[in-house]
């Protein structure tokens, strides 16, 4: 009954949004509304205005500072949020990943990873942040892949091991980088005299404007997928201490 | 309604059915996780739309590179939107996966209908 009454409320509002789709212009267009204001001018000016070869970069650092910088903390509060409800992990309390069944994974897994840890690492913080700004990548992309490469160490060698190698005590300075670098960056423009988020340092002008510029472009690129990269793993390992209680049910069931 | 505007749409129509499969999820499963996967769904949906419109025919990727002219370059805004998007997301659901960890912790189970009837008045 009630699965009829939702298949039928999904079947309209189906219609009337293929209806809407109908009525929209060809997908593949050069003359959509959308292309044509301000997209011309970002493209033919982004490397100027915005600072980086990669216009998305310089779209989302520069014309839309503000917006990025939101979303840093939103990352920020995400961890925030799931700390306070489920605490940090400590270091043998948990039992959760091989370690707390018996079982290790086996040699083959622990040896690829012992082998790809360190290219998906050099991957992630070389091209996807470092080089960011002129290919393919950006900081929140390495970030992500940061986040995935120490994910699946921790699925091959457990989360005690993992814990060892990335302690609490270097993790939680680094989870704020990306909002550190982000705001001083900023700053230092108000500095100057000029707007937030203008990426200039006093006294330098021309062409050495643009290196500081690149250069202050990407120590918010690292920042951010560091940043983002030890928030994603500290999420996670918060998540696999919590495993102990469906071990071990410390809490009355109701 | 035009359909052979909407086949050339296609795109558009795939992400319309993205969402209507993402929907039903939500409304009909009583698994907490997999409402969670549908509600997903329907973001990778949103996804897939807002990226569709910032395509052109033969389009290269925004960088400039030797070679490329800035006008066949796709639109780099629906890009850099979609990534605050995803990022979002990612945070939405990492905090929603904590919540479900704590239900099961107090409730022994995800099923959302029977929470509801443990629930006391």
């Amino acid at each position: 009954m009630r699965r009829a009454a939702v298949i039928g409320a999904l079947l309209v509002i189906g219609a009337m949004l293929l209806f809407a789709i109908g009525k929209m212009p060809a997908m593949n267009s050069r003359n959509t509304p959308d292309k044509t204001h301000v997209i011309p001018r970002y493209l033919e000016k982004g490397e100027a205005e915005g600072g980086a070869k990669n216009i998305i970069t310089g779209v989302i650092l520069n014309y839309r500072g503000y917006d990025t910088m939101g979303e840093v903390t939103v990352i920020f509060s995400a961890l925030c949020a799931v700390v306070a409800l489920l605490d940090r992990e400590k270091r043998g309390l948990s039992r959760s990943g091989p370690d707390a069944s018996g079982v290790r994974s086996s040699v083959i897994v622990r040896t690829v990873v012992r082998f790809a840890f360190p290219v998906i690492l050099f991957f992630a913080v070389a091209y996807m942040m470092l080089h960011g700004e002129g290919s393919p990548g950006g900081g929140f992309q390495g970030g992500a892949i940061l986040g995935a490469s120490v994910i699946v160490f921790t699925l091959a060698f457990g989360l005690p091991e993992s814990t060892r190698r990335m302690p609490l005590k270097v993790r939680i300075p680094l989870e704020s980088t990306a909002m550190v670098a982000f705001l001083s960056m900023g700053i230092i423009g108000l500095a100057y005299g000029v707007n937030f988020l203008t990426y200039l340092l006093p006294g330098v002008h021309g062409a050495m404007a643009q290196t500081v510029r690149n250069l202050m472009l990407t120590v918010i690129e690292v920042g951010i997928g560091v940043g983002g990269g030890v928030i994603f793993i500290s999420i996670v390992f918060a998540m696999m201490r919590e495993d102990k209680y469906e071990l071990q049910p410390d809490v009355p069931q109701p | 309604m035009n359909f052979s505007r909407m086949f050339h749409n296609l795109n558009y129509a795939v992400s319309v059915l993205l969402f209507l499969m993402g929907l039903y999820t939500v409304a009909v499963k009583p698994n907490l996780i997999k409402k969670l996967i549908g509600l997903n769904i329907m973001e990778t949906s949103v996804f897939l739309f807002i990226v569709s419109i910032g395509m052109v025919e033969g389009g290269q990727a925004p960088i400039i590179v030797e070679g490329v002219k800035s006008s066949q370059m796709v639109n780099p805004i629906p890009q850099a939107l979609i990534l605050t998007g995803i990022v979002v997301a990612v945070s939405t659901t990492a905090v929603a996966l904590s919540l479900c960890l704590k239900i099961h912790e107090r409730y022994g189970t995800l099923n959302a209908a029977e929470i509801l009837g443990r629930e006391e008045p």
